[in-house]
């Protein structure tokens, strides 16, 4: 095993993009434009806004635009200008894009998927391999779309790939190092310590692990604390204040910038009385947490079962979700291939996602441009879309649950339950 | 007016809308160099005494407050999100000795006020005269407001004469361009009709000229007209509080045009030969009478002697957006400097509300015309990025243009959506976004004119900026159904993990749901139905 094995698929992928970039030349721009593609915390354009600003010694974050994490700064200002010589910043994007599905690569071929340390499931032989797995990543038109488009999100999808897939292989500080970076450029990411470090804490190798939960998981929260604090002070050194952290995480957690999304948030923020935002802003991030320590305790066998699931919610149900989200949690869901024939709806959900993914793009467009339409329309695709996802999210739980009741009970396999 | 000294404020410039469109290509130049006119909508800018920014934003809070009641103009609107501190576009003016370095410029805008006559009536009642004498006894609001083009604006500096206490000094301007053959109409002349045949004026030199056909002759030629007509009243007098040193009415006309005066009016012309002015006796109404010059005849005047051709503005100015759609736009601004040999220099200011978010590294400059120069004409910039609902965006740019071509400005803009509270009434009309103010700075050579040794004004329309909106009707619907979707996903979720697993036929007997619930219910029911029947039996 190798990177022989995967040479022709990373080259065949990276053709792809390159193709798709050069003869397509308007084609990044117009993703970039798009709203399903560029959120206001990811965009590409308002990433080159922030550079024009930061280049010309005005602080980007003494603005309305840029609301990405500082480090994108100096990496992106070392790049020739975008509008110049894109060809760089492609080749930045597609070296991501292959990064990310080496580890995803990674992760499949452990098996971790299957049989985890407290749990080996009874279907442990039926699953893809690893080449396919990041062929599926790789190839997902949501994934071509989105590195096409160049949102920032890309290094957060890479660094939580990553971490995971460092977690699996015995290196639990490179893996709490990866989802620093994770947090620091999106936030979000650092709900995943939790089931993360439940991962590392099996996959510990013999040689120097730690016995007690409670010691390991102190060690890895001040690896993180340690790192992200790092991070901080380099950007403080950087920008010369603190306003990044209003401007980058404040505005995910206020909602300040109401651009259309395809996520839950934005239309309900608009629509919410002035009285009750603060305490709906509570609950929406109330409820995206609650997730986490549920599924850690109820998943606690198959760490990366609950770390699959909780992808799932988060492009659901985060501020501004984006398909380059839904291009992660579906990156992860083939590593289950073994509970597939559990699912109940995968033909309902699946369509209701390629339905919904046909039809935004042109109500979308029937509101904006056409105006035959009202912001209605829109919505109404973004609620069929979310449904259509936490259908097959929660299809997933069911499934590995079952999986895991079945090694119980492995007389019901194939027979009628229920749930009591 | 008292208020203006405690406050420690050292001169400002207010400007109440204009109406209409100032049409440069047949009008020329602005009046004032455009310097004492606002853009459409309020305008307000003032010098304040302070020692931090907080200090002056307090003062320009009291300062627009007293000056809303005081005008009866909605100024009190000028919050944060309207207020800039231009850098390079104003100067001060009056005497101000050395306490220039603690001074604070802010300005404001309000784009969508429009003027009303109760903007008039505190206006004139600054007066001395209070609108009852001198030339400001014309002034009736069914005329001002019938103007094609109209401005008024106050303007208050300090003027400190050696070794005396410094005063403060108001200048109040009002400017009007009238259309002589609109305001000569009656009074009761309410529906517009076309005019008989005999009364068209015609250009008689198209070869196609004849009875039945007319192709209308210049607007300004051949045309008589009085003060009384126009204006429906006679001049009443000089107010006796004025300086009687200035003639109270001047005229620009060449001087071989005819001018009939009232009795005792005096007559001074200006050497140049091109206005002349009069003097007028304190207690007489007077009027001036322009008639009508012949054409042909002995005495044949042509349109040379009837009216004074107007100046050359030095730049011409169009601001527009481009693009369609709700979701973003862009901004094209065209500048053309028509003089031949001079190029001009000047300070383009844009205040632009937060809404508008502008991409800034899509700025872009294009020459075309004479010289071939792309690179630099932009000499320097100073932006200052909106913050969402704290402050507007401020860009001010200095630009060179070299004689006789064109500048193309572009640059990109993200329309945002609000929260529905935040629209108007009539949110689908869009967003009046504050016009442009182009400052031109004075010529810097030797041997310019003097009509440019001095700063001039430009102000380019207001555009009006459409938002993607909500739909307004259904804060509740949207709130009911967001909340369904989160509590499908959760409650399936939530079920599918807190729940055991069981075989079909395995676990407590009474189905689950709402079947076994029904089914409870039936099964209750029908003993209690039977009970009831066997008692009646």
């Amino acid at each position: 095993m190798g990177f022989h094995d995967t040479a022709g698929l990373y080259g065949a992928a990276a053709a792809l993009r390159l193709a798709l970039f050069t003869f397509f030349p308007a084609l990044p721009d117009l993703l970039t434009s798009r709203v399903e593609v560029s959120t206001p915390v990811t965009s590409f354009k308002r990433l080159q806004e922030g550079l024009f600003l930061y280049s010309h010694n005005v602080s980007p974050y003494d603005g309305g635009v840029y609301h990405q994490a500082p480090l994108l700064l100096p990496l992106f200002s070392l790049l020739p200008n975008a509008s110049m010589y894109p060809f760089f910043t492609y080749l930045v994007y597609i070296v991501v894009d292959i990064a990310t599905a080496d580890a995803l690569y990674q992760i499949a071929e452990s098996g971790e998927a299957a049989a985890s340390k407290l749990f080996t499931s009874a279907r442990k032989d039926r699953r893809w391999s690893g080449y396919v797995v990041a062929a599926i990543f790789l190839f997902n038109p949501f994934t071509i779309a989105t590195c096409l488009g160049r949102p920032t999100n890309v290094f957060t999808t890479c660094a939580i790939l990553h971490a995971v897939a460092k977690a699996i292989s015995g290196h639990p500080l490179t893996s709490m190092l990866a989802l620093s970076f994770a947090s620091y450029l999106s936030m979000y990411p650092v709900l995943l310590l939790p089931p993360l470090l439940l991962l590392a804490y099996d996959r510990q190798n013999a040689t120097n692990r730690v016995d007690s939960l409670v010691q390991f998981s102190l060690t890895a929260v001040l690896a993180v604390v340690a790192c992200l604090s790092t991070l901080f002070t380099i950007s403080y050194l950087l920008t010369g204040s603190w306003e990044f952290f209003a401007s980058t995480y404040g505005i995910q957690l206020t909602l300040t910038d109401l651009t259309p999304n395809v996520g839950l948030w934005w239309y309900f923020f608009i629509e919410m009385f002035d009285s009750f935002r603060s305490f709906f802003l509570g609950v929406f991030w109330l409820h995206l947490s609650s997730y986490v320590g549920g599924l850690s305790i109820r998943v606690r066998s198959q760490p990366l079962a609950a770390i699959t699931i909780l992808l799932g919610i988060f492009s659901i149900f985060k501020p501004y979700p984006s398909i380059a989200d839904i291009s992660l949690s579906l990156a992860v869901v083939p590593l289950f291939r073994h509970v597939f024939p559990l699912m109940r709806y995968t033909f309902f959900a699946a369509s209701t996602i390629l339905y919904s993914a046909f039809l935004g793009p042109a109500f979308y467009y029937l509101w904006i441009y056409a105006g035959s339409g009202n912001a209605n329309f829109f919505y109404a695709i973004t609620l069929v879309w979310s449904l259509g996802q936490s259908l097959l999210v929660s299809d997933l739980t069911f499934a590995i649950l079952r999986d895991e009741w079945e090694v119980e009970r492995p007389e019901m396999a194939g027979k009628e339950i229920r749930q009591i | 007016m008292k208020l203006r000294l405690r406050q420690g404020c050292a001169g400002w410039s207010f400007s109440l809308p204009i109406l209409g469109r100032w049409d440069a290509e047949s009008w020329g130049a602005r009046p004032w160099d455009g310097t004492k006119e606002g853009g459409t909508g309020v305008e307000l800018w003032a010098w304040l005494q302070a020692d931090t920014e907080d200090e002056a934003d307090l003062k320009w809070l009291t300062l627009t407050n007293a000056l809303s009641g005081l005008f009866c103009a909605s100024l009190n609107f000028i919050d944060e999100t309207r207020t800039t501190r231009p850098v390079m576009s104003f100067q001060p003016e009056g005497d101000h000795g050395s306490s220039l370095d603690n001074l604070h410029l802010l300005h404001g805008v309000l784009p969508h006020e429009i003027v009303c006559t109760e903007n008039l009536t505190p206006f004139l009642k600054l007066l001395p005269c209070k609108g009852k004498a001198g030339i400001s006894s014309l002034l009736d609001g069914h005329k001002l407001f019938d103007a094609s083009w109209q401005s008024m604006a106050i303007d208050v500096r300090p003027v400190c004469p050696e070794g005396q206490e410094c005063v403060l000094q108001i200048e109040q301007t009002i400017d009007m361009v009238l259309d002589i053959e609109r305001s000569k109409r009656p009074r009761g002349y309410t529906i517009p009709r076309p005019p008989p045949g005999h009364d068209l004026k015609c250009n008689a030199t198209k070869p196609y000229h004849s009875g039945d056909t007319c192709f209308p002759s210049d607007f300004a030629e051949g045309q008589d007209w009085s003060i009384d007509q126009i204006f429906g009243k006679f001049l009443k007098g000089t107010c006796p509080l004025t300086d009687p040193d200035v003639p109270p009415v001047c005229i620009h006309v060449p001087e071989r045009r005819d001018i009939f005066t009232t009795a005792n009016a005096v007559e001074l012309k200006n050497p140049d030969g091109l206005s002349r002015c009069y003097q007028v006796p304190s207690d007489e109404q007077f009027s001036m009478i322009l008639p009508r010059m012949s054409r042909d005849g002995d005495n044949a005047k042509t349109i040379e002697d009837e009216t004074v051709e107007p100046e050359t503005p030095l730049l011409y100015a169009e601001r527009s957006f481009t693009g369609h759609g709700q979701e973003r736009g862009g901004v094209q601004f065209i500048l053309t400097n028509p003089s031949p040999d001079t190029s001009v220099e000047f300070v383009y200011m844009e205040s632009l509300p937060w809404f508008m978010r502008i991409y800034l590294h899509t700025l872009k400059a294009r020459v075309e015309g004479q010289s071939g120069a792309n690179d630099g004409i932009i000499e320097e910039i100073y932006y200052r990025p909106a913050l969402d609902r704290a402050r507007g965006t401020q860009l001010e740019l200095r630009v060179r243009i070299p004689p006789a071509s064109t500048v193309f400005l572009t640059y990109d803009f993200e329309k945002s959506i609000l929260r529905y509270t935040e629209y108007p009434p009539d949110a689908n009309r869009g967003f009046d976004v504050a016009a442009s103010i182009i400052t031109i700075l004075p010529s810097t050579s030797l041997d310019a004119p003097p009509s440019r040794r001095k700063i001039s004004n430009l102000r380019t329309t207001s555009l009006l900026l459409s938002l993607p909106t909500p739909d307004f009707s259904m804060p509740y619907n949207v709130i009911i159904f967001t909340s369904t979707a989160i509590a499908l996903a959760f409650g399936g979720l939530y079920n599918i993990l807190v729940r055991r697993f069981v075989g079909a036929n395995e676990g407590p007997e009474t189905a689950a749901g709402l079947k076994g619930l029904l089914a409870q219910l039936v099964k209750r029911l029908s003993t209690k139905f039977k009970g009831a029947k066997g008692k009646t039996e």
